[in-house]
């Protein structure tokens, strides 16, 4: 590999860190909050990025997209929540269980409405140029998305640690039945919580789309990855999500060019390393196994 | 149950080979009907789905471990079946089944030797995100396995002197070896292995106080669960003679999963139940509706909603309602 090509496979590599950041962060603060791993997760991004391609090509405005799909995903959850795993609370594996029947049903409708094939986007109006880096073009969209993922981060790490909102993430993660006997209507901070994370995994699809691809099936992929960034990052905190998908991101990128063959078996084999050193992911704090 | 007169224990195992008759024979007393080709074909995937979902049932049901990738065990089956037959050159049924056999129980040896560490929604993700891995190995492993374009041609086996390459013929083989499985299902459930299983669901910690080396007891678990489920894939690559990465997709784990919940966890036959019940919905309702995955997502939800226990559960629960 030449030093050129290495250059642009580590930006490769970290805009697809950032991309997994956006995901995983959705997944892993409703996990922290609620003991559920929403396995609709990836149904959500799916359908964000669906809901892009809509508006896209009815407006060309990629930035209403932006704005808009993840609103619609967060009302998603907003209605799932309340109406089917509230239901359900405290059985942490039947709520992890109906989200594979909302994954179902969601990723059917999304192949009536919308067909089976393979659909893409345009880069938006001003990030559809490239950029010289180290001799050769790269395409100014990828860094955006880096910036994007960059900025969510800290924007959500300020969020967590300055805002009221914050401290009542912290304590509901810490320990929610003691923060449902101080009074918080934990009902309603679940919902939120539920529709934050929905809504991020829906703007994960949007950033995703004129990148990394609209088709059947993305729901199935993007769902693992983000599962396997937050066990090697570490389960219900936001720094593991910044690691597993610093960690994820380029090793995945790096992997398909240096072991095409292998390439799509190696965060697995990742994963497995990371649960066998280290039970609890690199920065979290829950024991995923023995 | 109470009511175990001498009669009923004499009627018991009468009807369960009636049974059994009747359902071996399937293709022959149907072949007057005019769908009769159409309905051996639904029925013999019904059984393989439902030789999947008994034993993923053994993980699920009995051993309270919920794998969601229990389809990479049936691929494996499928391919190894696939693979040995033609590199081998040979349609021996017992070679076929041996290799499926063996690969599927190694592979859940290697995948479940990490994932038992974990419980409960640990488990079910792991066991989600190391199937994928299979899949990916089968869909990147091209030319051993055909990669995206699938593996055709599977030889069709024979056994003694016995061709099973007819559809009838193969239908009854299918028929048998699933008989065989659940004949195994209902005997594990009144072995002490099988009621070591299950205090594993009910209190793992008690089993470990009892001296009981509760990590073992799940991987073995894991491994016999995937070389049952590897026989089920073995007799699906003979079945339609093709093998494709769908075999090893999560979709595919999903639906086994989605089986035994409808119909009824730890019940014996609720798997088999909840198969035929998913079978009909994905294959029979298409030709009615478009949104038939839709409908099944929606049951799935109403009966992790309400009826938990499912189908056979729910017929248990009346039943003894009505005779309390």
């Amino acid at each position: 590999m030449t030093p050129e090509t290495a250059v642009v496979q580590a930006l490769n590599g970290i805009s697809f860190g950032a991309l997994l950041f956006i995901l995983a962060a959705g997944l892993s603060l409703i996990f922290g909050m609620m003991d559920v791993v929403n396995l609709a997760h990836g149904a959500f991004y799916m359908l964000g990025a669906y809901i892009a391609l809509t508006i896209v090509q009815r407006t060309g405005q990629f930035w209403l997209a932006l704005v808009l799909a993840p609103l619609l995903i967060g009302a998603l959850g907003l209605v799932i929540e309340p109406l089917l795993l509230r239901r359900l609370r405290g059985r942490h594996l039947d709520q992890v269980l109906l989200t594979i029947g909302v994954s179902l049903v969601i990723a059917d409708l999304i192949g009536l409405t919308w067909g089976r094939e393979i659909r893409s986007i345009p880069f938006p109006a001003g990030l559809d140029h490239a950029i010289t880096i180290v001799g050769g073009d790269y395409p100014v969209y990828r860094l955006f998305v880096i910036a994007f993922g960059a900025a969510l981060a800290v924007v959500l790490a300020v969020v967590h640690r300055r805002t009221r909102v914050g401290a009542l993430i912290r304590a509901g993660v810490d320990d929610a039945p003691m923060l449902a006997a101080l009074g918080v209507d934990i009902d309603r901070l679940f919902a939120i919580t539920f529709a934050v994370g929905a809504a991020l995994a829906g703007l994960a699809g949007v950033i995703a789309a004129p990148v990394f691809g609209i088709y059947p099936g993305m729901d199935v992929d993007y769902l693992i990855y983000s599962l396997v960034v937050v066990v090697v990052g570490g389960l219900g905190t936001l720094s593991g999500a910044v690691a597993g998908s610093a960690l994820i991101g380029p090793v995945d990128t790096f992997g398909k060019v240096l072991f095409p063959q292998f390439a799509l078996a190696l965060i697995f084999a990742v994963m497995a390393l990371v649960l066998l050193m280290r039970p609890t992911g690199l920065l979290g704090r829950i024991r995923i196994a023995r | 149950m109470s009511g175990a007169t001498p009669m009923r224990r004499f009627a018991l195992p009468v009807v369960a080979v009636v049974a059994a008759a009747v359902l071996v024979t399937f293709p022959i007393w149907s072949s007057p009907w005019e769908s009769s080709r159409y309905a051996t074909g639904i029925l013999r995937d019904m059984l393989i789905l439902g030789i999947l979902a008994l034993s993923l049932d053994l993980l699920v049901g009995s051993a309270g471990m919920p794998s969601l990738g229990h389809a990479a065990y049936f691929g494996a089956g499928a391919y190894a079946a696939a693979i040995a037959g033609q590199r081998l050159g040979s349609d021996d049924l017992l070679l076929g089944l041996g290799a499926a056999i063996l690969v599927s129980a190694f592979l859940a040896l290697v995948i479940g030797a990490v994932a038992v560490r974990a419980a409960g929604i640990f488990f079910l993700m792991l066991t989600l995100a190391f199937a994928q891995m299979v899949f990916a190995i089968a869909f990147q492993a091209a030319d051993i396995t055909g990669g995206s374009n699938g593996f055709s041609g599977v030889r069709r086996p024979m056994l003694f002197g016995l061709d099973f390459n007819g559809p009838d013929a193969l239908f009854h083989l299918v028929a048998v070896v699933f008989l065989l499985v659940l004949l195994l299902a209902w005997r594990l459930r009144s072995s002490a292995y099988g009621r070591a299983l299950i205090g594993l669901r009910e209190n793992e910690r008690r089993m470990r106080a009892l001296g009981y080396d509760t990590t073992r007891l799940k991987l073995s678990a894991f491994v016999l669960a995937g070389a049952i489920a590897g026989v089920g894939g073995a007799l699906q690559a003979y079945s339609i003679r093709f093998v494709s990465t769908n075999d090893v997709g999560v979709a595919r784990s999903v639906e086994a999963f989605v089986s035994v919940l409808i119909g009824g966890a730890s019940t014996l036959v609720g798997p088999v139940v909840g198969a035929i019940v998913v079978l009909f919905i994905e294959r029979v309702m298409p030709s009615y509706i478009a949104f038939a995955e839709t409908v099944l997502g929606l049951v799935f939800i109403v009966f992790v909603l309400a009826a938990r226990q499912g189908i056979v559960g729910l017929v248990r629960a009346s039943y003894a309602r009505v005779r309390a």
